[in-house]
This record gives structure tokens, C-alpha cells and sequence, in this order.
């Protein structure tokens, strides 16, 4: 199964040329051109994962992560960034970013992590309704 | 002059925006070179010829974007020898469209959208680039915060003008809408007190309060 994709970046030729190259491999890619778009999309439709800019107008990459976090705890949110310095890092990653690459990425890597994405991604939706067959049978003596 | 803590601030600031948006193009560039790899690939592998079409706008875009990549790194050479002189004769206006393109990323990032209007004959004074050009930022960080205080993510429209009397150049940055600007809210701290006294200008603010204009000082009396 193709793993469905939201790219979020503010430059629109790099949102052409990423979701051309990852359709070819496989994948269904959205695209939003700032965060508050992306959150919009969001709210109507669900993804494997998320690869957004770190820096873009408006709100920037640390804000959209801790409101998708915040609103879905369950996405796996890919940041791509200029520079990847070590505090910005840490500070995405405590946040529940699940990894952070430096453009100009390698699209061989950011697939690989895609793929880890979604299967993270499942684990948790699948220990989310663990732990909810496991609360109604609790409440109701199963 | 040795540049001041601000002065080093400044650079590192529009450094950062300025390598930022070079780091965009150079992944744009990276990921057509990618799409072309991609359609040989396809061609060796699968017999699939490659469209000479989507080869030629492949290129094409490849060909702009080195273009752009060459503007940026252009401009960041200017803004690096603004150094070179303590004292030139600089056009205000030239400081004002380089300040601009510099601090493209950094204006759309706080969602303010510059206006320039161009000077009607040329506006030039005698003093240290670099020190110009920080001035024209703060002017702008200025009114972009004055515009902000109490509203957070709205556009912020500026207007730059150029004065027209060649004795006294002057150039004026008026915002659309936002509180009223008063003088003594201008400029207050010392460093920006200096920044003026460098580049020897001084403010006034507009009548309708929508503004204020830097303008320089008339010459000393010997």
C-alpha cells in the first residue's frame, strides 16, 4: 500500500518537483504552501506522514509541529530544514517531531523515512484501539 | 569604524536569511537534477524514451534557478563589500532596494509587504554603507513592530518614499494603518541614537502621525 503524504514548504517549485519525484515512486502526495493550509488539510484528511519546511512565513515549523501534535498526536511529522543545528533538533524532536533533514535532501533517505513513518504511525493508531477494546471491556465486564 | 554588537547582529541576521534562501534554491536544483536522473533510469531500465520536452523544461528551470542562485549570491557580495569604505557616497534608494532583496525572507516572514517608490532624481548622501544599511533596516523592523503591538499575524503594508530636495535627501517610511508614530518613541535606545549620529541623519515623524523620514543633517557651520 502507498504510503499518502502532506508536503509542506513555502517555495511552490520545490512542492512541484518533490511531489512529481515522490508520485513516480509510489506515493500520494498533498501539498499545502504554508502551515495554516496544511492544518486546514489536516483537519479534513489523514496522512502517513507529514514533511514540512522548518522556516516559513507566517507559522513557522517549531508552531505548526506543536499544533499538529497538540490536534493529532498520532502523525509522524518528517521537518526539512536549512540548517539543522543541534538545539534546533532537540527542540523538535521533545516536541514529537519523529526525524529532521537537511535540504537539500536525499530522496532515497526521506523515502526510507516515510516508510519508518508509516509503520510507526500504525503502531500507534493499533495501541490506540488496543487500549480502547481494553477500556470498553473494562467498563462494561468483558 | 569597528562594527558594534547591533552591527554584528544586523550581518548575522540578513546572513542567515540571505544562505537560507540560496539553501531552497540549491534544493530545487538538487531535486530537478534528481527528476532528470529519474527519467534515465526509467528510460535504461524500462525502454521508456525520454520525453526531449520534459528534458528542455527541466533544463530551462535548472538554467533560472542558477540564475536566481547567482542574484542572491550577487546581492550578498554588495551587502559583505558595504564594508569597504568608512565613508563613500551611497543613493538611497540602491541601499533601499538592496536592504529589500536581502530581507526578502525575513519580510515575508513577518508578513510585511514593501512598497517603493522610486525617486524622481537621484537621492544620494556621503557616508559608511553598511552603517545606511542598517539604519534602513531598523527603520523597517521599527515600523513593522510599531504596526504589530497588539495585533500578531496580520500583513503590514510600508511605503517607502525618497525626498525630492537634493540639499537635504531624505527618505520616509509611512505605514498604512497602526497606532500613530510619535517622535519620542523613535530611535530611543543607544545604540540606535549612534546608528543616526553614524550615518549623520536625523528623524522627523509626518504630520498625519502615519510615519516617520530619515533625513540628513544640514552641513556644519565652519
Amino acid at each position: 500500500m502507498s504510503e499518502k503524504v502532506l508536503l509542506v514548504d513555502d517555495e511552490k517549485d520545490f512542492l512541484d518537483i518533490m511531489s512529481e519525484r515522490m508520485e513516480a515512486r509510489g506515493m500520494t502526495v498533498k501539498t499545502a504552501e504554508s502551515a495554516d493550509q496544511a492544518l486546514k488539510i489536516l483537519e479534513k484528511e489523514s496522512f502517513d506522514a507529514i514533511v514540512m519546511d522548518f522556516k516559513m512565513p507566517g507559522m513557522d515549523g517549531i508552531q505548526a509541529l506543536k499544533n499538529i501534535k497538540t490536534r493529532k498526536p498520532e502523525l509522524q511529522i518528517i521537518l526539512l530544514t536549512g540548517y539543522a543545528t543541534v538545539e534546533k533538533t532537540v527542540e523538535a524532536m521533545k516536541i514529537g517531531a519523529t526525524d529532521l533533514l537537511e535540504k537539500p535532501a536525499d530522496l532515497e533517505a526521506l523515502a526510507a523515512k516515510i516508510k519508518q513513518a508509516k509503520a510507526e504511525k500504525m503502531l500507534l493508531v493499533e495501541k490506540k484501539t488496543e487500549d480502547k477494546i481494553k477500556d470498553i471491556l473494562k467498563r462494561f465486564g468483558g | 569604524m569597528s562594527p558594534s554588537k547591533n552591527d554584528i547582529q544586523f550581518f548575522g541576521t540578513l546572513s542567515a536569511a540571505m544562505t537560507h534562501d540560496m539553501k531552497n534554491c540549491l534544493a530545487i536544483i538538487n531535486e530537478n537534477a534528481g527528476l532528470l536522473t529519474d527519467l534515465a533510469v526509467k528510460a535504461q531500465d524500462r525502454a521508456i524514451p525520454v520525453d526531449p520536452l520534459k528534458a528542455a523544461i527541466i533544463s530551462e528551470k535548472i538554467g533560472k534557478l542558477v540564475a536566481r542562485a547567482d542574484d542572491m549570491i550577487k546581492r550578498f557580495n554588495r551587502f559583505a563589500h558595504s564594508m569597504d569604505y568608512d565613508k563613500e557616497t551611497v543613493d538611497l534608494e540602491e541601499a533601499v532596494d538592496l536592504v529589500a532583496r536581502l530581507a526578502e525572507r525575513i519580510f515575508r516572514q513577518d508578513r510585511i509587504r514593501l512598497t517603493v517608490i522610486p525617486a524622481s532624481a537621484p537621492c544620494r548622501i556621503h557616508a559608511s554603507r553598511f552603517a545606511l544599511l542598517h539604519l534602513i533596516y531598523r527603520a523597517m523592523d521599527i515600523l513593522c513592530r510599531h504596526q504589530a503591538e497588539g495585533t500578531s499575524d496580520i500583513e503590514k503594508p510600508v511605503t517607502v518614499r525618497f525626498g525630492t530636495d537634493p540639499n537635504m535627501p531624505e527618505i520616509c517610511f509611512t505605514q498604512d494603518s497602526g497606532p500613530e508614530i510619535k517622535l519620542e518613541s523613535l530611535f530611543t535606545s543607544p545604540e540606535d541614537q549612534a546608528l543616526l549620529a553614524r550615518v549623520n541623519m536625523n528623524i522627523r515623524t509626518m504630520d498625519s502621525g502615519a510615519g516617520f523620514c530619515l533625513n540628513t543633517l544640514p552641513p556644519a557651520r565652519e
